[in-house]
């Protein structure tokens, strides 16, 4: 999808490392995503795909470099000598409009699919109950689930539950969502039914960053491929262009 | 062909194994329990009309609804210090960590009893009088020596909760660390602060799952009560001992006391299980 230059990035990373005390997530790696792209995050298990994705809400913390959402400067403040990490308030806003889907879905177990859609407008922006319903019915009819929306997660598949997830992160409206491995969990049929709905996400411009190995969501979904390897960015090359001729070796 | 004629033989019933040993065993325990339940009545160990006698007196009774109160209030305390116990356990902070791993250390490590008499006596040596004043006043506004404050009652309840609250730390502390991190993850991800995650998500998953193991401990509550005797707190078996040491109906009254322990004990279960319909395990 083409944007306007001008346009602040949806997401911004500038020269980002992670390490924990012993060992590196990744190092020194930039790139920016403009609004309405779809990016694919490829690489090997223990490349720092998922790091990476933790890093832009500030699940994790970071070691060196900036992430911008939107222009804001998250997870931390610009000192004069330092960045001075956020109080728990200041960040729980600042991931108000970044929507994660994780690999095992994560629903809450004790909420109906319902439920687990409306829990962001409840209880993080403190919507009205019967709003929040009609936007939560609304994401489940989206994602092919309003017949189950008063079922518990362990009445659902896989698939189901990640349809649901997906929804409960629409429910913020996210300016960015963040997916890591959202097919990895599941079977074939049921993986598909997860990158239909991930497709039409896309064709509404929704911009996405998506860790995965599934080359159907890469290479017909994504606009744009990164290829992570050894904490690095070993690629990073429009879509179609990746599938016909990788640079790298590894991606091949 | 035989083949055949079984294959085309209508609905044939189904005769499943019979649990042959289960049924035996069954047998056997039930002639040692009719042996031993004839034995003893034979040997009219409870004489039944003196039990008749105490069952509803109204001491007995008073000492009941005592240890009930006890324990009930006790398991509250106990559930709340448990839950900041806990939650200093799971925290990350060193210093918090520590204090918690002592607490729970000490008060699960020596016999209630012990604490129990230890309240009782060490406080009003500790603290011989409690005061409390304004600032800017010349005259306490309270000042009472703490050997009339510090009644059976509340060091009992003060030694069973403390105590109990370091069972249920663990207990609470199990709970809240079988939320998986992934809810945890999923839940600060859509922008609660973490109070939120802990009220929203952790509190109500790790409430249901400690519901079979806090039935558990509300019953040796109960029980415990008991311990309060020791401190001239008149509950239930307190005053069976003080009837049977002027009448001498020693096993009677133990049987009645017995009694309504049971009862408490069914009450104790009913809750629970009312509990575990209401909140389905998901
Ligand atoms: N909390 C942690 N502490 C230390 N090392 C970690 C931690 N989390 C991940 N790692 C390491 O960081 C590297 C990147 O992991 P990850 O981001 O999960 O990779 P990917 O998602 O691409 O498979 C791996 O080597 C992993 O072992
Ligand atoms: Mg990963």
């Amino acid at each position: 999808m083409s944007t306007a230059p001008e346009q602040t990035p949806a997401v911004s990373v500038v020269g980002v490392s992670k390490k924990w005390a012993a060992v590196s997530a990744f190092t020194d790696v930039s790139f920016d995503v403009p609004q309405g792209e779809v990016v694919a995050l490829l690489g090997p298990s223990g490349a720092g795909k998922s790091t990476l994705l933790r890093c832009v809400n500030h699940l994790e913390t970071i070691s060196a470099g900036r992430i911008y959402v939107h222009g804001d400067l998250i997870g931390y403040r610009l000192g004069d000598q330092a960045l001075y990490e956020l109080s728990d308030a200041e960040i729980s806003r600042q991931r108000q409009k970044i929507g994660m889907v994780f690999q095992h879905f994560n629903l809450f177990k004790h909420m109906t699919a319902l439920q687990n859609v409306m829990s962001g407008p409840v209880h993080v922006l403190q919507r009205p109950k019967a709003q929040a319903t009609a936007l939560a019915m609304d994401l489940l009819d989206k994602v092919g689930l309003k017949a189950k929306a008063d079922a518990y997660p362990s009445e659902l598949s896989g698939g189901q539950q990640q349809r649901v997830a997906i929804a409960r992160a629409l429910a913020m409206q996210p300016r960015v969502l963040l997916l890591d491995e959202p097919t990895s969990a599941l079977d074939p049929e049921l993986a598909q039914e997860v990158v239909e709905t991930i497709r039409k996400l896309a064709e509404e411009g929704q911009t996405m960053l998506i860790a995965t190995h599934d080359m159907g969501i890469a290479r017909d979904v994504a606009d744009r491929v990164i290829f992570m390897e050894g904490g690095r960015i070993a690629e990073d090359a429009r879509s179609k262009d990746f599938f016909t001729a990788p640079k790298s070796d590894r991606a091949r | 062909m035989a083949m055949t004629d079984r294959l085309s033989a209508p609905e044939l019933p189904i005769v499943h194994r019979r649990r042959w040993g289960a049924w035996l065993l069954g047998a056997v325990a039930l002639v040692v329990v009719v042996t031993i339940v004839h034995a003893a009545i034979r040997a009219r160990i409870v004489n039944l009309g003196v039990f008749a006698d105490y069952i509803f007196d109204p001491l007995i009774v008073m000492g009941a609804v005592n240890a009930l109160m006890l324990g009930t209030l006790a398991l509250f305390i106990a559930t709340i210090i448990g839950f900041i116990a806990a939650l200093m356990r799971v925290s990350g902070n060193p210093i918090l960590v520590a204090i918690s791993a002592t607490y729970v250390y000490l008060f699960r490590g020596t016999p209630m009893l012990i604490q129990l008499i230890f309240w009782f006596n060490a406080v009003p040596i500790m603290f011989p009088s409690i005061t409390i004043s304004l600032p800017f006043m010349a005259e306490p506004l309270v000042s009472t020596p703490t050997t009339s404050l510090v009644t059976p009652f509340l060091a009992a309840l003060a030694g069973l909760s403390l105590a109990e609250g370091a069972y249920m730390s663990e207990i609470i502390r199990a709970g809240i660390l079988a939320v998986d991190k992934g809810q945890r993850a999923a839940a600060t991800a859509l922008g609660m602060t973490q109070r939120q995650v802990l009220a929203q998500v952790v509190i109500p998953q790790a409430g249901r799952i400690i519901i079979p193991a806090a039935g558990n401990q509300y019953i040796m509550l109960l029980k415990s009560s008991s311990l309060a005797s020791a401190i001239g707190y008149l509950e239930l078996l307190r005053v069976a001992t003080d009837i049977y040491s002027s009448n001498f109906q020693v096993v009677e009254l133990l049987a009645v006391a017995a009694f309504w322990y049971l009862v408490m004990t069914a009450f104790a279960t009913a809750i629970q299980t009312v509990l575990e319909k209401v909140f389905p395990q998901r």
